[in-house]
């Protein structure tokens, strides 16, 4: 089917890609390396309890730990071999989480689950909650909750636009596994009981755009280069032109977004019975020597996917996990890949931004690019002050979705995001 | 991998623009009008501008240099103060001087208009930018405050009496109407300037003015670029001054129901005067202006009535002073007009249910 143009949103703006920097690296698989470290804190919610004990063997694809509650997710080992240390680490990204240690064997003995053919509705969502399936395209949200919406959805759309700079694992992933997207999109539209399924991929992806008109049964959206195209709601209103309130869900809506490598889990999850222990993740940046996107199991140190990708080719001044609107810096090497990590990025002294702030001209290019309309530089204004009720009243704070546009466009280099944070803990410690 | 790693909240990459950068944009905007002035009012002219941009960029650093504390210590390290000048200088002062020279008038006695601009350039600089906290704190444009400032206390002097009564502008909403419309050689007061045309107003040839005013033509490409340059919005400048020739035609109109609105008034109220370099340069100043879309939306088109009120009553030139009001009434608009997010609804029923 011949693609259709998205709808424009309001804001945003098309900042330096520097996608060709690992657009053209076909995805290959990152041989396990000795020692993983598995969080139990792979998605929003409470951390899983580990369900294993020090010295116990485990084999790829075991559960390791449980979902505590609704909106948690089964962890797995992503190697075979065995678990040499539980304990709480406090990682290079700032937070302190509990981590399975496994030694590996190096045998990669699989525990996966029975492959299903032909599943009815609730069995893919059993099966999703299984396989720990969280959403991929950053937050990490449990993709079974999402499976069963509070009200009823006509249209699943597939996020393709992966429209954070550097980031490519997504476009590989469109590019190579097209089918296995598609054949998990139907899934999750089965789960949903849907028929109509849009993808929409931002038009710096032709290739992926031509590959995607080829299939039958979904509808692509051909959406206009712009950040944050890939956030949830201006998705939505690109590819539909309905619009989510305020506090609202997609569903509320009528809509259900999920993320193409989601659907690829999903996909892997109903046809192989495979857990969610392997992602795609973009290595890039001026700082290392070849950028890559690989297959990573979750787990893995930061230190032995960079020394994999040839090592440091200069000194870096960032180290993002993540893409690089969004992501976390780390302080050092010493983290470990999760579920949710899509990239890990180098970044030189040129490329990453470390400018002190300048005073604020209330220029108003924060508000030109803001996609939810606000007002950045009030929140930073009022914030800086310390009056966070006036922070949050005149920013409109409550519905950033802190995509960093803001603070991108900010010719004076104020930390706007950093006063948005602070004054949505602010509103969260009042309730 | 060293210890040279620097950690911060998201985003980590930033785009390239920076202060310095658009206020170096601005400076480059008002070279044309520069140039002009330079052009119609000879090497005076450019004496003036120098020594405009040379006043504000040394009371700036003075400033830097003897306020906050240890002043002692300063002096003993000068060296490394003004190093440190240098970093955080970012052209702000050299965009005021150069707008103050431009919008000061030359005469015959040039060099008193030289030690005036000096005045208004120390109190622009000193009294209203660095009193206040220094570039982006500044609550009036320093550069029309500055001119204001000359205007009031040197008005006895012969430059003022020469050209700020009988500014090019200064008669429109009288003399035109009286000399009828269809005239286009009647739009000034000045007798000098009364063979003035149309195309002398757009490109500035013998109207007497102020140095960076007349030609409207070097204003123009100054616009053209801020607006390539995305460092104004386009629409700004265009919104004031339809809204401000459209008001000075109703006015007129009223005025003299024989004439009335005449739509030839049009372009003589926006070429003539200090509208357009406002319009262009002064009102669009950041720091000064509203920050919302909506808010700007009201400003520009409070400031375009206020204009061709003024000036239809005073028969004056009014725009700076319309500046320094609406400068004034920005922190009331901010307050006010707040945009609305994405995806916001039920706005009326939720207020409705609070009452």
């Amino acid at each position: 089917m011949k693609a259709v143009n998205g709808k424009f949103f309001f804001g945003g703006l098309h900042p330096h890609d520097a996608k060709n920097l690992a657009k053209d690296a076909p995805l290959e698989v990152m041989p396990a390396p000795e020692v993983i470290a598995v969080s139990c804190s792979q998605s929003l919610g409470k951390p899983a309890i580990p369900a294993v004990e020090i010295g116990a063997a485990v084999k790829q694809g075991q559960v390791i730990a449980r979902a505590d509650g609704a909106i948690s997710s089964d962890v797995f080992a992503s190697v075979s071999g065995t678990v040499t240390e539980i304990k709480e680490e406090t990682g290079a990204n700032g937070t302190t989480e509990k981590y399975i240690f496994i030694k590996s064997d190096g045998k990669e003995e699989k525990a996966f689950l029975p492959p299903l053919t032909e599943p009815s509705a609730e069995e893919i969502v059993k099966r999703v909650r299984d396989c720990g399936i969280v959403g991929l395209g950053g937050a990490g949200f449990p993709t079974a909750v999402k499976l069963t919406p509070s009200s009823p959805v006509d249209t699943l759309i597939l996020n393709g636009a992966e429209c954070e700079p550097y980031l490519t694992c997504d476009h590989r992933l469109m590019l190579e596994r097209a089918e296995e997207v598609l054949r998990g999109a139907k899934y999750v539209a089965k789960a949903l009981g849907v028929d109509n399924i849009i993808i929409g991929i931002e038009k710096n992806k032709p290739d992926c755009i031509k590959l995607f008109e080829g299939f039958d049964g979904i509808k692509v959206v051909a959406l206009r280069k712009r950040y944050p195209m890939g956030g949830e709601k201006q998705l939505i209103y690109a590819a539909t032109g309905r619009k989510v309130g305020l506090g609202k869900l997609p569903a509320d809506a009528g809509v259900s977004v999920q993320n193409v490598a989601t659907c690829f889990a999903v996909c892997e999850a109903i046809e192989q019975g495979k857990p969610l222990y392997e992602k795609a993740v973009t290595v890039s940046g001026n700082a290392v020597n070849q950028p890559k996107n690989l297959w990573v199991k979750v787990g893995t140190p930061i230190k032995a996917i960079i020394e994999y990708c040839g090592g440091e080719k200069t000194n870096p001044k960032k180290v993002v996990q993540g893409g690089p609107m969004t992501g976390v810096a780390l302080a050092n090497y010493d983290a470990y890949t999760h579920k949710t990590t899509s990239g890990i990025l180098l970044m030189d002294a040129k490329e990453a931004a470390a400018d002190e702030p300048t005073p604020c001209l209330n220029c108003g290019k924060c508000a030109d690019v803001c996609p939810m309309r606000l007002m950045p530089m009030n929140t930073a204004f009022y914030a800086s002050a310390g009056d966070f009720e006036a922070a949050a009243k005149y920013g409109s704070t409550a519905a950033c979705i802190e995509c960093g546009a803001c603070e991108y466009i900010c010719p004076a280099k104020r930390p706007l995001i950093q006063a948005i944070r602070k004054t949505k803990a602010y509103l969260r410690n009042k309730k | 991998m060293d210890n040279s790693i620097v950690i911060s909240t998201p985003p980590h990459v930033k785009s390239k623009r920076t202060t310095r950068g658009i206020m170096l944009d601005v400076s480059i905007a008002l070279a044309p009008a520069a140039i002009a002035g330079c052009v119609f009012f000879g090497w005076q002219a450019l004496l003036i501008i120098l020594m405009s941009v040379f006043a504000c960029v040394a009371t700036e650093f003075i400033y830097f240099f003897i306020a906050n504390k240890g002043f002692a210590k300063k002096c003993a390290d000068a060296k490394s103060v003004c190093l440190r000048w240098c970093k955080q200088f970012d052209f702000t002062s050299v965009v005021t001087g150069l707008i103050l020279a431009l919008i000061l008038p030359t005469t015959d006695k040039w060099y008193q208009v030289l030690y005036e601009v000096i005045f208004g350039a120390v109190f622009a600089i000193a009294i209203v930018k660095m009193l206040f906290g220094g570039t982006g704190k500044n609550i009036v444009n320093p550069a029309a405050a500055g001119r204001i400032f000359v205007f009031l206390s040197f008005s006895v002097s012969t430059f003022v009496a020469a050209n700020f009564g009988a500014l090019q502008d200064g008669a429109i909403s009288g003399n035109v109407v009286a000399t009828g419309a269809t005239n286009l050689s009647g739009y000034l007061l000045n007798g000098k300037d009364s063979q003035l045309g149309l195309l002398d107003l757009f490109l500035g040839t013998g109207v007497h003015g102020c140095i960076g005013e007349t030609c409207a033509l070097a204003i123009l490409i100054g616009f053209v670029y801020l607006s390539v340059r995305n460092v104004i919005k386009w629409w700004q400048p265009i919104l004031y001054l339809v809204v401000m020739g459209f008001t000075a035609v109703l006015m007129s109109g009223f005025e003299m129901d024989k004439y009335a609105f005449d739509m030839a008034l049009f372009l003589p109220h926006i070429l003539s005067g200090g509208a357009l370099f406002g319009a262009v340069f002064m009102f669009t100043d950041y720091v000064t202006s509203p920050k919302g879309v909506w808010g700007q939306v009201v400003y520009y088109v409070a400031a375009a009535i206020l204009t061709a009120l003024l000036r239809h009553f005073t028969k004056m030139e009014v725009t700076s002073f319309i500046i320094l009001l609406m400068n004034l009434v920005t922190p009331l608009i901010d307050k006010y007009i707040i945009s609305k997010p994405f995806g916001y609804k039920k706005a009326k029923k939720q207020k409705k249910e609070g009452k």
